[in-house]
């Protein structure tokens, strides 16, 4: 009977929970300075009027209400550690405000942020009580949406390793710079993400991978340098690239000038914004053509077999610094495409590829070294179990989780997942 | 290098198909592995390179492809210099190379290894693969397996294979008997013979001298990185010295 009451009382959060409370971008804020906007509206979308919000430090409180469109918008003084308090009993009766709570915390470093505050009806003991468990379906969608990103960038990683026998330390840059392409053409130049996003993707492919090849890795493969010294190359090449990009860019994380903010739908009580839900059906297709490109076209076969074996490859016939430039066009491309991903759905910042980068690692190494699938099956599950294992772990250890799953593939099953002992003889 | 063989070299192998001359190559700089080496073959020959371990049989075969590189010399293709050229520029040039060891694809199938074979020409494959697979039978049947999956002696036909897929006038087969069975040397063999009779010029170089040595038109036998003896096949398996020094007991039973 306990079972069938819990049942009844998660059923009724799950279907009377929906989003709201919301957004608004940029050209409505009239903030300028560091300071907090939003809106404030109830499960079904109407507005909420007179609801108190605070936003304090040690030595400031600043407090307002929301007015009749239940927007509200307080500035802070300067910038820093703020909490963001809403008060629960100016709310009608019967809702209160969803994960993660009526209280937050919040640390400007320049400008604006917009949040979002969802209501719900319930009272926070009915909150509790479902709380993990209706966490974890929208826990495991953020894992996909993050291991599809996380595909893309490590798909190419995995093809330049297994071509070339390249530990590339510096594809995280790859990601970091397709993404301040874009960022260059939508914010600085002014092109629309429509155009900036396939133009800094067809850019990115020939600038930072066809290119790079071209002019440093192929060279020292011609020269004969060992891979030891082009992995150390490649550290050297991602610190260098890393620190001018903060040189360049500045520290400050980046937002594109659309999208920036956006209100979350509800998907059986999920929810997902839809730049999120595009970006990852645009991952999906990308992913999908280059999997069928590998299994079926001419270059994708060669990319195979250069794989296995490049020294019987040449003598087949193929020509492998061909294929080898392929490889690292692809690979930017869809670095490029990772990297804008994650810019649009949180922020560009110098810093991004350093932190995707061993958890792209730890997708190749989980999902098989050089196999094909290996990449994307690797990242789908190390996507969806750092979200899980928030579940259990603080949320500052999430990464950690996927370099122990890592460390533990390697001592019980090197191959990977998909990696396949071979027969000798 | 005896000069009475150099000689007889330049005064036969003026309409040779390929020919390497007075070859001196090695893998590191100071150390040379081949001391001027001489080779020919003519249109539609069988030709066998034999000589005890260490002799630069294999280093002969890989200077001809370059994949060592060649210090002085030259080798030809019809009257082209062909010295260190890029193995896919060989393939180009109609020569084929069947490596020793891992000479397939392991996590390519059958079909898509001899597929590779024909990648700089594609629209061959159909026709090839009929005529790979007529000499060939079992990998017709077995197209879609995984070679990583297949045994030594599988491998070797698949490596065969691919090497015929772009109708080569000259096939070098690096010890294709290595770590085989002695029934399957022996199929081996007469696998080799087989593709010689279909017109293709071949360059073997064998561990198993002696059942080399029964079926190729023409031997070298090489000793410390130069040719010793020279001679169509019979006359090498029944020279005195030749069994003495590189056949042994093997051949004398």
């Amino acid at each position: 009977m306990i079972r069938v009451f819990q049942i009844r009382r998660i059923l009724k959060s799950v279907l009377l929970s929906t989003i709201f409370a919301i957004y608004i971008g940029s050209g409505a804020s009239a903030l300028d300075g560091p300071g907090i906007s939003g809106k404030i509206s109830d499960p079904d979308g109407k507005p909420l009027a007179g609801v108190a919000i605070t936003l304090a430090n040690n030595e400031n409180t600043i407090q307002g209400l929301t007015d009749a469109t239940g927007a509200f918008e307080l500035a802070a003084p300067s910038a820093g550690k703020y909490t963001v308090s809403i008060d629960v009993a100016t709310l009608p009766a019967g809702l209160t405000i969803a994960e993660p709570g009526p209280e937050r915390e919040i640390t400007f470093v320049q400008g604006p942020k917009v949040l979002i505050f969802k209501t719900q009806v319930g009272t926070s003991a009915d909150q509790v009580a479902v709380k993990r468990d209706s966490k974890i379906p929208q826990l495991v969608v953020d894992g996909l949406l993050f291991g599809l990103t996380i595909a893309l960038g490590a798909m190419g990683l995995n093809l330049i390793f297994g071509t070339t026998g390249l530990t590339n330390f510096s594809h995280g840059e790859l990601l970091t710079y397709g993404a301040f392409t874009a960022w260059t053409l939508n914010y600085l130049v002014g092109l629309n993400m429509l155009i900036a996003v396939p133009l800094s993707l067809v850019i990115s492919a020939f600038l930072w991978g066809w290119a790079q090849n071209r002019y440093l890795w192929k060279p020292l493969r011609r020269r004969g340098t060992g891979l030891m010294a082009m992995m150390i190359v490649s550290i050297g090449l991602a610190l260098t690239l890393r620190y001018s990009a903060l040189a360049i860019f500045g520290g400050s994380p980046r937002n594109y000038n659309q999208y920036a903010a956006q209100a979350g739908l509800d998907i059986f009580g999920v929810a997902i914004t839809p730049k999120a839900l595009i970006m990852a059906i645009i991952a999906i297709i990308t992913l999908a053509i280059v999997l069928f490109w590998l299994k079926n076209s001419k270059i994708g076969k060669a990319t195979r077999a250069v794989r296995d074996n490049p020294d019987l490859a040449s003598a087949t016939g193929i020509n492998v610094e061909k294929v080898i430039s392929y490889v690292w066009t692809l690979g930017g491309f869809l670095a490029a495409l990772a990297g804008i991903t994650v810019g649009i759905n949180q922020d560009v910042s110098w810093r991004m590829g350093q932190i995707l980068l061993l958890i792209m690692f730890a997708s190749v190494t989980l999902g098989g070294l050089g196999t094909i699938y290996g990449a994307l099956v690797g990242a789908i599950t190390i996507g969806v179990l750092i979200q899980l294992s928030t579940l259990v772990l603080p949320t500052e250890l999430k990464t950690v989780s996927a370099l122990f799953v890592m460390i533990a593939i390697l001592l019980f099953r090197p191959q990977g997942i998909l990696g396949k002992r071979e027969r000798v003889g | 290098m005896t000069t009475d063989l150099h000689q007889e070299h330049i005064d036969n192998s003026a309409k040779a198909l390929i020919k390497a001359d007075n070859l001196i190559a090695g893998y590191f700089p100071g150390v040379p592995i081949l001391n001027g080496s001489d080779l020919y073959a003519n249109e539609g020959e069988l030709i066998g390179i034999i000589g005890p371990n260490g002799a630069g049989k294999s280093t002969l075969l890989k200077a001809l492809f370059g994949l060592v590189k060649v210090w002085s010399g030259e080798v030809t293709l019809r009257g082209e210099n062909i010295t260190n050229m890029r193995a896919d520029e060989l393939v180009t040039r109609s020569i084929g190379f069947v490596p020793q060891n891992n000479n397939v694809f392991p996590s390519l199938t059958i079909e898509e290894n001899l597929e590779m074979g024909c990648y700089q020409d594609p629209s061959k494959f159909v026709d090839s693969f009929e005529r790979v697979s007529s000499l060939f039978p079992a990998l017709k049947d077995r197209r879609k397996q995984k070679a990583g999956s297949l045994s030594g002696g599988e491998r070797q036909m698949v490596a065969m294979g691919r090497a015929l897929m772009m109708n080569p006038s000259v096939i070098l087969l690096d010890e294709p008997s290595a770590g085989l069975s002695p029934a399957l040397q022996d199929e081996v063999f007469i696998r080799v013979k087989d593709i010689n009779k279909t017109g293709v010029t071949v360059i073997i170089v064998e561990q198993n001298a002696a059942r080399c040595l029964q079926i190729v038109d023409r031997g070298y036998v090489l000793d410390q990185g130069q040719n010793a003896y020279t001679g169509t096949g019979r006359s090498l398996a029944n020279d005195p010295k030749v069994i003495e020094l590189y056949l042994g007991t093997l051949a004398k039973s």
